[in-house]
This record gives C-alpha cells, structure tokens and sequence, in this order.
C-alpha cells in the first residue's frame, strides 16, 4: 500500500513550478524591495515553516477522527523568503483495501478534484507537503519516507512534512513538528541502495534519515481577535447565579491533565516499545540470514576460483594448456545485498517510542514527588 | 457558555413529543473549533465585492437528544444582487462527495454566514438547505466576525419555521436555539496553542507541567487573597464558596501514604532505567552497524 499511495500522488502532483517564466519584462514592475524575497526559481531554501491556526486545528480534527489508523493529508501554502507558509490542508482519504492500483488511482481523482474546488473559492491551491499523524512520537514509517522522496522530486523545495502526535495532544501538549529528508539519505535513497556499504559511505543512522525544520505558529489577527474573545469570562445575565456559573467562557482556562498522577500511558508505551523491538529482532534476523548466504555464495566461488587456479598450475606443470577461466558470476549467483532500509526504519521507531517514554517516567516522576511533598503538609 | 455577547432571548424548548421525532427542530447545538476557524478563513479570502460568505455545515446528528454536533464546515460559492441570490449548488454537492469519502457519518446539518443579519435571502437559503437536510430541520449558524465598527463577534444557531398563512419559501421565521462550542482534549491543547501563539512549540512534557503548576500557584495565590480578604472582614463571605474550597483541599492523598508510594516509584524509575538503555541500545546498535562491513 505504501508504494502504492506514493505512486498516486506522484501522478496526481503539479509538475514542478520551478520551471522559468520569462521574468524580464516584469522586473521593474516588482518594487525592489520584494524582488529579493520572491524566488522563481525556488533558489531561496526553506529555513522555517510557519503552520496556520486553521491548519493546526483541521490537523487535530481529522487525526483525533481517524484513531484506528493513521492520517494522512496534503499541505497546501506558499514560500516566501525562505519561510514555508503553509496556510491551508485537506485530508486524504483512508486506502484499507489491498487493491493497489485502483485506490491511488481514486486517491489521485480525488486530490485532483479537491485541489479543483479550492482553487473555485480562492483558497491556496499548491501542494508543498502533506502532514501525518502518529502516536508516542514514533513517525519513522515506510510510507513517510516513500511519499516524501517522491515529493522531494516533485515539489518546489521539496516539500515538509508534519507530524502530529496524537497522544501528545490529548495529554495537552499539542505536539506538531516539521521534517524533510536529509541529503544523505535522498543520495542513497536515488540509487535505490541500502546496502551496509551505501549506509557507511553515506554516513545514514535512524537519527540522520530526517532533519527537522523550525517551526512555529501563526494565527491570523482575526483569527486570534476571536479566541481572545472566546476565552473571556462573561458574567451571567442572571440575578444570584450559582457561584459556578457567575462567570463562564466559552473556552475555559485550561486545567491541564498534565496533572493526572496515573500511568495508564506508560504500560501502553511500553508495549509499543515491545511490539516493536520485537519486530526489529525479526528484521535483524533475516539480514543475518541473508548475510550468511552471501557469504556462504562467496566462499563457494572463492574455492571454485582456487581449485581452478590449483588444477591449472598442474596442469601447466604437466606440460598442457591451462584451462579458462571462467566467469564466476555466471556460474554462482550471489544474491544482491539486503536493504537495510527497514531495519532503521524500525530502530528509529524504537527510539523514538523509548524517547517518549523516557520523557512521560521523568514528568511521572516529578509529578510523584511534588504528590507527596504536597501530602506531607 | 455563551459563545458572544450575552442576548435576552430565551431558548423555547419544545416538549418532546413521540409522535414525530425525526422532524423535531434541534434544542441545541455544539460546533467544533475547525469549523469555526475554517468560517472565518473564508471569510478572510473573501472578494472585495461580497458583503457575506455561505457555506455548508457537517456534522452528527444525535439519536436521542435533539442536539447537534457541527464538526466541519466548506465555503461554498454564492452571489447577491439586489434582485437575486444565487448558490452554486453543484459545487456544494460535489464538495459534500468528497466530504463524505474522507467522514462518511458526517452529513449536511445546515449552513453558515458571515454577519448577524437575517434576510430574505437567509430564508431563500435556509430553503435551499432544508431541502438538502430533509427529512431533518436545517440549522443555521451566524458569525459575527466583529470587524464592523460597534458589533460584538459571536455565534449564534437559529432554526427556521415558516410562516404565514400560505407557507412561501422566502418567508421564515429565524428562531434562536443555544450554541456551545466543544472540544475534546486533543482540540482544547490545539485551542491552548494558538491562544499563545508568542511561544515557541513545540514544548515539552516537563515544560507543560511547569507552566501547568504555575498556573495553580496564581490560582492558590487567588483563593488565599480571597480568604485572608473575607477573614479580615474586607469581603462579605459565600457559603458556597466556602464549601467549594473545602471540598477541593480536603481531596485526600491517602493512597499515596498507603505505601503505593514507593513500589509505584519503583516502577517509575524502571520504566526511566529501561527507557535510558534502549535508546543507548539503539544508537549503539545504529553506529555498529556503520562500523561492522568495514
């Protein structure tokens, strides 16, 4: 399904914008001001990324609806001296089925139709990354990966992503955050090699498959005019109101779960980190497999080589012509070199699932101990 | 929780009655944070030219109370003149396709304006929705933006019934039902963020609780000045205050003292310990990796 879903919306994407307009005339209709921040030729690099209050909250909506799976949507912005802007969003639609080939053909009829009637009522309509949600900070996934190297080819700049944590959010902590590919990894990832050579060479380990972007949050002033209104306490019309209603809100001050002594999050985190450290065993298990097959291939043409080199040392000795030497390759077959590629894939989400949890016990820990100090009073 | 100026209206409710409940108008309604943010981003990408924008309501219907729940929200194209209003219908049901294959429980519950006034073209509209909703009621959702000089922004829910003794489509009473906005924890954290939009994000667990305890301490800081006010005789004392506060300080930390305490920070610290080695595990295991074919 992975590759099926980057393959949509690699048919689906607008070629890259990047393409020349015939500027000249229009030089001096931009004041000089401007004609440094705007970059045809996309040749300012994207330093920050700057997320829209309705992205942020159209984010948490459909991550928060869609808790059995992931979710998956499409960024839609603009950049402007080397910030990305990203200023509007829409989901996509959930493949379950195995049908490759017609679910990301429907997902790409969709994004086309979406991106159609956006552009009908003035909303932004240019691609520049899509946005994932994940639970416990673990977003290394195949899918990610597959979808962003295709966008990298496809999208001015190559496109961000950003990842949610849902279960960072519900704990109050709205969590999001942008990546993009590292070089290192798009150089091995071009020659479609994950060999432990291309992995060495290219300097690859789970933290350097991503580098992450500065991002921050914008609210328009309408926007943030409205919740500041919404968060102000209104006193009730009514005469000798119950205390608990003299004054409301409509968005009350937050009392934050952060102060929820439980550790419910903390087991299901660490089943994660089972889960998952088991299936790294399992992918270890066949590289080495793998590996000793390799190796075994090898050493079975290594001795053929010899034994031929031996034969013909005699047989030079004896007075007669040395047999050819023959082409190994073709006789044995040593099979190509397994792609590492999974196995970080899920080191990384090992890491990242006992990064959370080293985070969560710590915060535990203090909490427990400001419990107790408040019960001895 | 008023979500706008405070209004003398009173909410009608009407009795609930068996003998048709699918065509009851709804008693109240509840929107969700992305819908009025999405309102009011169409708003702002307004033409210079269009005084109000429309669009079109999602949400859930609840089987047994007479509430709905508007989850999200399109803008939809429309025109006024002064001799007629025009809604591009075939846009909204396209839009509404594609709503439907990203939430297919999310149906058309009615629709939005900019603006809190209500004309003959508000009711040609709610018509027009009605029809969409049928067999349910349409609701109809006003924001006022506040950006015109002496209006206060707010939201307000009005259902429509018709009136006249020959039932035409341009005539329609606009009644006003009660409107909350509701969130679950994932969107009041997202509401908190964009409250607060001068701090850096994102921010950390331990950063949150900090700023979490800081808010308590303000709120203790509150409750003591209160006290030490109605003590000294400054204030005249609320019974029901009084009790609140005893109700929140008498909270009993006994499980704590029971011993839990110690084999729970036992666990903890495990949990810490085993967090600390896998990650050392990984990243020694990544950098061998790098190490070993050499």
């Amino acid at each position: 399904m992975a590759t099926s879903m980057a393959a949509a919306l690699a048919a689906s994407l607008p070629a890259p914008q990047a393409a020349p307009t015939p500027a000249a005339p229009t030089h001096d209709v931009i004041p000089a001001s401007m004609s440094k921040v705007i970059d045809i030729e996309a040749e300012i690099p994207v330093t920050s990324v700057q997320l829209d209050g309705l992205v942020v909250s159209k984010i948490i909506k459909h991550s928060s609806d869609s808790a059995s799976h992931t979710a998956h949507g499409l960024l839609l912005g603009l950049d402007l001296d080397g910030t990305l802007e990203i200023s509007g969003s829409f989901p996509l639609p959930h493949n379950s089925g195995d049908e490759d080939d017609r679910s990301s053909k429907t997902t790409g009829r969709y994004q086309a139709s979406v991106l159609r009637s956006l552009k009908e009522v003035r909303a932004d309509d240019s691609v520049v990354g899509f946005y994932q949600s994940t639970t416990m900070g673990a977003f290394f996934s195949h899918t990610l990966v597959d979808t962003q190297a295709i966008h990298q080819d496809k999208l001015r700049h190559g496109g961000i992503v950003i990842v949610h944590d849902v279960s960072q959010t519900t704990r109050g902590n709205a969590s999001f955050r942008a990546f993009r590919l590292s070089r290192e990894f798009l150089n091995a990832y071009r020659k479609n090699s994950f060999s432990a050579r291309s992995l060495i060479s290219n300097k690859l380990t789970f933290s350097s498959l991503l580098e992450e972007v500065p991002l921050k949050i914008r609210t328009n002033p309408l926007l943030s005019a409205f919740i500041e209104t919404l968060t102000e306490p209104h006193r009730s019309t009514l005469p000798q109101a119950h205390p608990s209603e003299t004054f409301s809100a409509a968005v009350p001050p937050l009392y934050s779960t952060s102060l929820d002594l439980g550790n419910a999050a903390l087991t299901k985190n660490l089943e994660h980190v089972i889960e998952t450290m088991d299936s790294y065993k399992t992918e270890e298990g066949n590289l080495a497999y793998h590996a000793r097959q390799i190796a075994r291939e090898k050493a079975r043409a290594e001795s053929y080589v010899a034994k031929r080199k031996e034969e013909n040392a005699s047989r030079v000795a004896q007075g007669l012509a040395p047999l050819p030497e023959e082409d190994i390759s073709r006789l044995f077959k040593i099979p190509p070199e397994p792609s590492r590629l999974e196995s970080l894939l899920l080191l990384g989400q090992v890491d990242a699932y006992a990064k959370t949890l080293e985070g969560t016990s710590s915060t535990t820990l203090v909490k427990m101990y400001a419990a107790k100090a408040s019960s001895e009073i | 929780m008023p979500l706008g100026p405070s209004s003398s209206a009173v909410h009608l409710q009407p009795l609930p009655s068996s003998s048709a409940p699918a065509n009851r108008p709804p008693s109240s309604v509840t929107i969700h944070p992305a819908a009025l943010f999405s309102i009011l981003d169409h708003y702002l990408r307004r033409t210079d030219t269009q005084e109000r924008v429309i669009g079109t309501l999602l949400g859930l219907r609840s089987e047994n109370d007479d509430s709905v729940d508007v989850r999200g929200s399109f803008a939809v194209l429309h025109s006024e003149t002064d001799e007629q209003v025009a809604v591009d219908m075939e846009y909204h049901r396209a839009m509404y396709e594609l709503n439907q294959r990203i939430s297919p429980k999310e149906v058309i519950v009615g629709w939005y304006s900019t603006g809190s006034n209500l004309n003959t073209y508000s009711a040609l509209i709610q018509n027009f929705y009605s029809q969409e909703t049928a067999p349910y009621p349409a609701i109809h959702i006003a924001l006022n933006t506040g950006t015109v000089a002496g209006e206060q922004p707010g939201v307000k829910a009005y259902i429509s019934s018709p009136v006249g003794v020959y039932p035409k489509a341009e005539n329609a009473v606009f009644v006003p039902i009660p409107v909350d906005l509701r969130f679950n924890d994932a969107e009041r954290s997202g509401i908190r963020l964009l409250g607060t939009p001068s701090d850096p994000v994102p921010t950390t667990d331990l950063s949150l609780l900090e700023s979490t305890l800081e808010s308590v301490l303000a709120m203790l800081d509150r409750v003591l000045a209160y006290v030490q006010a109605v003590v000294a005789g400054d204030k005249p004392g609320d019974a029901a205050i009084g009790r609140y506060l005893m109700d929140a300080f008498g909270a009993g930390t006994e499980e704590l003292e029971k011993g839990g305490f110690a084999s729970s920070l036992q666990d903890t610290l495990m949990m810490s310990y085993l967090a600390n080695l896998v990650r050392a595990q990984a990243e020694v295991s990544a950098r061998l990796a790098l190490v070993t074919a050499q």
